[in-house]
C-alpha cells in the first residue's frame, strides 16, 4: 500500500529526514517510536503533503501512485488521513461546515450522491459518540477551544468518518487519560480491515496494548535504525533508547 | 509641499446642477436652491483633502454621470417576504411598487406630498447630522433632491415588520440620482430599517444618497445597509445619526467594492444612557474600491459605543477604513471601543486603515485596534488535508474571518442571504485568481 524508498527532506535547508525505507502492506498496523525531535511528526506531515518540508532525494508511493505529485487534498482523496499531533483551531468555521464540507468532497470523488444534512447530522452524532464526544461540539468552530483530549477525539471522529485507506496517528494519545486512551483505540480497532493499514507514532506502549502493531520502527535522527514485532515496543518501554546506541539529547540535538 | 501646486483642483461639472426640485414644497425647494448654489463649480475632494486622500482618484465625476437616470427596463425587484416595501427607483419614490405599513403610529411620506408646516420642519432639520466638512458630496444630494422620503414614528410605537427600502437605479445609460431619506424616531419607537441598493443594467451610474436618523429619548433603530450590486454602480452615502437619551443604534452595513464605493457613517451620542454599534463588512475584488469612513461623537456624559468593521481585499483591488471616535469635553463615562481587522487576500491588494481618536474627557475608556493579516497557512493546510481544495479552504476561512458580523444581523431571511453572497463573491474571487 504505501512504500517509502530512501526518503531525505529537509526544512529550510536542514535535513530532518536522512534516508527513510517503509513498507506498509494492506492491513497492516506500523508503529514508529523513536526520541523527541527524531522526524516522526516530519514524515507523517511529508506524507501528507506539508509545503514547509521540501523532499530532497527519495519517492514515496500510495497505491502504485507517486505521492510526491500529488496535493496536499488530492492525497487525502486518494485515502491518506493524518490525525494531527496539534490540531489546529479554526473559529468561525463550524466543525458541522467543515466535516460536511470534506465528506462531501470525498463522497463526490468516489462518485457517490454528497448526503443531505440530515443523513449527515446523523452520521455525525453517531462518530462523535463512538469516540465520546457530545453532539454539542459538531456546532463549534473546528477546535475552537477544544481541551487536549477533545481536540484529539475529533481527530479520530474526522477519520472514522473519512474511513481512509491508510491512517496516521501522530501522537493521538498524548495528553489522553486511561479511558480516553481506550475509546480512542477502539474507535481505530473498529475500522481495522484487510485493505486498511495504520501508521501509529506514539511514545508509549501503552497504546500500543489497545492497538496491536504488526511491526515497531525506530525513528531515530532522522533515519529508521532499528524495525521490529510488538515486542520491540515493550522493550523500548523498559530499557529507553539508549541500548540502541543513541541518546536522546544527542538525538533531539 | 510642492504638491498643492502638482494637485489641480477640479470643479464640479455645472452638468451636477441643473435646475429641479419642482415637485418639491416650497421650504425643501428652497433648500435645494441654497445647496445647488452653494456647490456649484466647488473644487471636488483630491488627495490632498485629507478625508477624500486614498480614494479621490476612484472620483471620477464625468458630465455623463451628471443627468438623473431614467427607467431603461423593467426593474427586477427581488421579492422579500415579511417586509414592508418602499421602493425608491432611480432617486424618486416608486409608491406603486411599494407595499407600505397601514396601521397606527408609522407614518410614510414623499417629500412632495407634505404639507408647509412639515416640510417646513423637514427642511430645518435635513443635512443636521452630518459634518458637512467631511461629507462633500452629501450638499450634492440635498442640491440635486427631487424627492425623499419621510419616515416617522410617533412614541412608543413599535413596528411589527422591518420596514425594507429597496434602492433602484437604472444603469441602461449613464447617469445619477440622489434618493433621500430621513426618519424621524419617537420616543420609546422601535423599527428595523433595511436599505438595499439594486441595479440593472452596465453602464456606470452614480448614487448619491444621503440617509438620516433622529432617535429620541429610548428608541431603537436598527439599521442594515446592503450595498452589493455590481461595480459599475459608484456609490457615495452618507448616513447621519442622532442618538437621544438612553436610545440605542445598531447598524450592520455591508457591500461589495465598485469602480467607487464611499460610505461615511456618522453617528452623535447626543443623549446619557445612548448606544451605539457599528458593525461593517466590505469585500473587494478585481480592480474595486470601497472606503468606509465612520465617526461616533460622544457629546454627553454615559454613552457606550461599539464598533467593529471588516475588510477583505482580493486581487488588486484597495479597501479603507477610517473610524473617528471623538469624546467631547463633557462626556466623562464614555465607553468606547472600535475594532478593525482587515485580510489581504493578495499580495497585489491594498488595505489602508485609520483610527482616529479625540478624547478630550479624561474618565473614559476608548479601546481601539486595527490589523490587517493575510490567511492561516496552518488551517489552510488542515483543511485541504481533509480534502477539500484550496480555493473551497479559503473561501472558508474567509467567511470565517466575517462570521461573527453576519451571525450578528439580526433577520434570519437577510443574514442567509447576505451569507450566501458574500461566499459566491469571495469564491469568484479565488477561482478567478486560480485561472
Ligand atoms: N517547521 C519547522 N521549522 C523548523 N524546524 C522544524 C520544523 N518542523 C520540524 N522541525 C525540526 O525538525 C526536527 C524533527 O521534528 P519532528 O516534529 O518531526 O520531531 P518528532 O519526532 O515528531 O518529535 P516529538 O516526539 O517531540 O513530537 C526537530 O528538530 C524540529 O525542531
Ligand atoms: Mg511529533
Amino acid at each position: 500500500m504505501l512504500t517509502i524508498k530512501n526518503l531525505h527532506a529537509s526544512v529550510e535547508g536542514t535535513p530532518i529526514l536522512k534516508g527513510i525505507n517503509l513498507e506498509i502492506k494492506p492491513g497492516e498496523v506500523h508503529a514508529v517510536m523513536g526520541p523527541n525531535g527524531s522526524g516522526k511528526s516530519t514524515l507523517a506531515q511529508v506524507l501528507v503533503g506539508h509545503e514547509a518540508f521540501e523532499v530532497t532525494e527519495g519517492e514515496i508511493l500510495f497505491d502504485g501512485q507517486n505521492l510526491l505529485e500529488l496535493e496536499v487534498e488530492e492525497r487525502a482523496l486518494a485515502g491518506l488521513f493524518l490525525a494531527f499531533q496539534y490540531p489546529v483551531e479554526i473559529p468561525g468555521v463550524s466543525n458541522l461546515q467543515f466535516l460536511r464540507t470534506a465528506l462531501n468532497t470525498l463522497r463526490k470523488h468516489h462518485g457517490q450522491d454528497e448526503l443531505d444534512a440530515p443523513s449527515f447530522m446523523k452520521l455525525a452524532k453517531e462518530k462523535a459518540k463512538q469516540v465520546d464526544l457530545s453532539p454539542d461540539f459538531l456546532k463549534r468552530g473546528v477546535n475552537e477551544g477544544f481541551s487536549g483530549g477533545e481536540k484529539k477525539r475529533n481527530e479520530i471522529m474526522q477519520m472514522l468518518m473519512m474511513e481512509p485507506r491508510l491512517g496516521i496517528l501522530d501522537e493521538t494519545d498524548s495528553g489522553l487519560d486511561i479511558d480516553a486512551l481506550k475509546t480512542i483505540a477502539n474507535g481505530v480497532n473498529t475500522l481495522r480491515a484487510d485493505d486498511r493499514s495504520f501508521l501509529v507514532v506514539t511514545h508509549y506502549q501503552r497504546l500500543l496494548n489497545h492497538i496491536v502493531p504488526d511491526v515497531v520502527h525506530v525513528l531515530a535522527n532522522g533515519q529508521i535504525i532499528k524495525t521490529g514485532d510488538k515486542q520491540l515496543a515493550m522493550e523500548l518501554e523498559e530499557h529507553g533508547y539508549g541500548w540502541l546506541g543513541i541518546n536522546e539529547a544527542e538525538a533531539a540535538g | 509641499m510642492t504638491l498643492a501646486h502638482k494637485t489641480p483642483l477640479t470643479p464640479l461639472d455645472d452638468a451636477f446642477t441643473p435646475e429641479g426640485g419642482k415637485q418639491l414644497p416650497a421650504p425643501l425647494k428652497s433648500l435645494r436652491d441654497i445647496r445647488s448654489k452653494a456647490i456649484t463649480g466647488m473644487a471636488l475632494p483630491n488627495r490632498r483633502t485629507e478625508n477624500w486622500k486614498y480614494s479621490s482618484r476612484y472620483l471620477k465625476l464625468d458630465p455623463e454621470l451628471a443627468p438623473q437616470t431614467q427607467a431603461t427596463g423593467d426593474a427586477d425587484y427581488r421579492s422579500v417576504e415579511g417586509v414592508y416595501r418602499l421602493v425608491i427607483r432611480n432617486g424618486l419614490v416608486d409608491l406603486e411598487s411599494s407595499a407600505l405599513p397601514t396601521g397606527d403610529g408609522i407614518d410614510i411620506r414623499r417629500f412632495a406630498d407634505l404639507d408647509d408646516v412639515t416640510a417646513q420642519s423637514v427642511a430645518r432639520k435635513l443635512d443636521t447630522t452630518l459634518d458637512h466638512g467631511t461629507t462633500q458630496l452629501a450638499a450634492l444630494n440635498t442640491a440635486r433632491l427631487e424627492d425623499g422620503v419621510l419616515i416617522r414614528l410617533s412614541a412608543d410605537t413599535s413596528v411589527d415588520q422591518p420596514v425594507y427600502i429597496q434602492y433602484v437605479t437604472d444603469a441602461g445609460a449613464s447617469g445619477s440620482n440622489y434618493p433621500r431619506v430621513m426618519v424621524e424616531a419617537g420616543q420609546g419607537s422601535k423599527m428595523t430599517l433595511v436599505e438595499e441598493y439594486i441595479s440593472n443594467g452596465d453602464q456606470p451610474v452614480l448614487v448619491d444618497s444621503v440617509s438620516e436618523l433622529l432617535l429620541d429619548d429610548s428608541a431603537n433603530i436598527t439599521y442594515i445597509r446592503l450595498c452589493m450590486d455590481p461595480a459599475n454602480v459608484r456609490h457615495i452615502g452618507a448616513t447621519g445619526v442622532k442618538v437621544g437619551a438612553n436610545a440605542r443604534f445598531d447598524s450592520h452595513c455591508i457591500g461589495f467594492g465598485g469602480d467607487l464605493r464611499r460610505h461615511d457613517l456618522q453617528v452623535r451620542l447626543e443623549g446619557q444612557g445612548g448606544y451605539a454599534r457599528l458593525n461593517g463588512i466590505a469585500l473587494t475584488q478585481d480592480r474595486q474600491h470601497y472606503d468606509n469612513h465612520t465617526a461616533i461623537d460622544h457629546v454627553v456624559p454615559n454613552c457606550d459605543s461599539d464598533e467593529n468593521y471588516r475588510c477583505l481585499a482580493a486581487d488588486r483591488s484597495h479597501a479603507i477604513f477610517n473610524g473617528r471616535i471623538h469624546i467631547h469635553p463633557d462626556a466623562q463615562q464614555s465607553h468606547a471601543d472600535m475594532n478593525n481587522k482587515n485580510l489581504l487576500l493578495s499580495t497585489n491588494a491594498e488595505i489602508d486603515t485609520k483610527p482616529e481618536l479625540e478624547i478630550y474627557a479624561d474618565d473614559v475608556t476608548c479601546a481601539h485596534g486595527a490589523t490587517v493579516g493575510q490567511l492561516d497557512e496552518g488551517s489552510l493546510f488542515y483543511l485541504t488535508s481533509r480534502g477539500i481544495d484550496r480555493d473551497t479552504a479559503a473561501t472558508m476561512l474567509s467567511m470565517a474571518f466575517v462570521h461573527e458580523l453576519v451571525g450578528q444581523v439580526p433577520l434570519e431571511d437577510i443574514r442567509e442571504a447576505v451569507n450566501t453572497r458574500l461566499t459566491d463573491f469571495i469564491e469568484a474571487s479565488f477561482r478567478r485568481a486560480a485561472e
